[in-house]
């Protein structure tokens, strides 16, 4: 290995990299081969029905591409063994960071604790997906504001608006209660309508209450908020 | 050259250039950067079942298409490295000058992109998957175009002649750069 020569840092002479023939059209050639196989997998994966065909695909040959790019290109394979050393410190810190809070994060329960908020989104998630699978029209015939209250918001607001439904027992903030006469000193229909369409987030309020104007019409959503209204005590 | 260079710049403890030693040094901290970023949507996307629905609408093929134009663009960089160890500083900065039109290229695709996805309602706070997504592809973009206009500096100089160990340097970096990439385009596009 060269001592002292790479001190003063002139092309040709300062390079170990610079002696070996590389050849760079090769290494271009197979990781163009590579990504078109990544590209495929998905569709091999799909065909087949075997979805850890498509995981090697994608990050097997993402290594193996990071690793010609790495050792040829930048020519790690030809760096001082110090170099590699500090990338690797650099790795490993990384990969210690990333173990050390992957089970609080993949994980949504365990002994004593709940992440109550990451299991409501998952929730929220997969029924969401549900309902897009399901036709339109099922849900445009089917529609009542009183059978889509108690089937979505009475899981949280309670049967009776009291904001006690068994799904929202947990969360913070708790689920409006419709019945709290205080609830309605500063609200309107018009702000229950925006909430009902674009989620409480869009008004400044909790993220928990999610947007439905996705799932139903304006004439739906506009029923709703009439029924919802109608929890309001009378003066 | 009218005046003398810093000393930092030639001597050097390790027996590796001063310069290349640096741009290691800072491609080491952004291992942890877009390792942790990386790492954590990983972990999320797995702990998130809901978040194939929300994945599903990225496009796969322009993230092909810009996987394609980062791959060719590091090829043109280690072909710029390698005019400039034969001395041919005209020839590095004509392929310097193609990498950064490489950059531009996939600049101007995930601007598309981007707009697209934007006026369909993803934006980045429609939902955590969203903002994984813009955070990730952005701080990327950001490196893209920072690597773009340095690499201007450098086939400025070597077009001239000057300052060609320059070009390996920024080369390193732009490899970096498609490597990220290289991770970015499977998470997001591929087995999503």
């Amino acid at each position: 290995m060269s001592e002292n020569k790479d001190i003063e840092q002139h092309p040709g002479d300062g390079h170990e990299g610079g002696h070996h023939h590389i050849n760079y059209l090769g290494i271009y050639l197979a990781l163009v081969v590579l990504f078109l196989i990544s590209v495929a997998g998905p569709e091999v994966g799909e065909l087949t029905g075997l979805r850890w065909i498509t995981l090697v695909t994608a990050f097997g040959i993402a290594i193996v591409k990071a690793n010609l790019v790495i050792q040829n290109f930048m020519h790690l394979k030809w760096e001082k063994r110090l170099m590699k050393w500090m990338l690797a410190t650099s790795l490993i810190l990384m990969f210690l960071m990333v173990a050390g809070i992957s089970p609080d994060v993949m994980n949504h329960e365990g002994n004593n604790w709940e992440n109550i908020a990451a299991k409501a989104a998952v929730e929220r998630g997969v029924e969401a997906e549900v309902e897009e699978a399901e036709p339109v029209e099922v849900v445009a015939v089917g529609f009542s504001a009183e059978g889509a209250y108690r089937s979505i918001c009475a899981t949280c607001h309670g049967a009776e608006g009291m904001g006690d439904g068994p799904a929202g027992a947990a969360l913070v903030p708790p689920p409006a209660n419709f019945t709290d006469p205080a609830f309605w000193a500063d609200r309107d229909r018009d702000r229950i309508v925006a909430v009902l369409e674009n989620g409480a987030a869009s008004v400044g309020g909790s993220s928990l209450m999610a947007a439905y104007g996705g799932l139903y019409t304006d004439d739906q959503i506009s029923e709703l908020a009439d029924y919802v209204m109608a929890f309001a005590p009378g003066e | 050259m009218a005046h003398a260079k810093p000393l930092a710049t030639l001597r050097s403890a390790t027996g590796i250039p001063t310069g290349r030693l640096a741009v290691w040094w800072v491609l080491a901290s952004e291992v942890v950067i877009f390792g942790g970023l990386l790492g954590s949507y990983l972990m999320h996307r797995i702990g998130h079942p809901e978040w194939a629905a929300a994945a599903a609408h990225t496009q796969t093929w322009i993230g092909a298409v810009n996987t394609f134009v980062l791959l060719t663009s590091s090829f043109t960089a280690v072909l710029a490295h390698q005019a400039a160890e034969r001395g041919n500083g005209k020839e590095a900065a004509k392929l310097l000058g193609l990498t950064i039109l490489g950059a531009l290229t996939f600049l101007v695709i995930k601007s598309f992109e981007w707009a697209n996805e934007i006026s369909h309602g993803y934006t980045i706070t429609a939902n955590t998957f969203w903002s994984f997504y813009y955070t990730a592809a952005g701080l990327h973009a950001l490196h893209v175009i920072a690597g773009g206009i340095i690499m201007g500096f450098v086939a400025f100089d070597a077009y001239r002649g000057r300052e060609l160990h320059r070009v390996e340097l920024i080369g390193i970096y732009w490899h970096f750069v498609d490597v990220v990439w290289i991770f970015l385009f499977p998470l997001l596009y591929i087995a999503k």
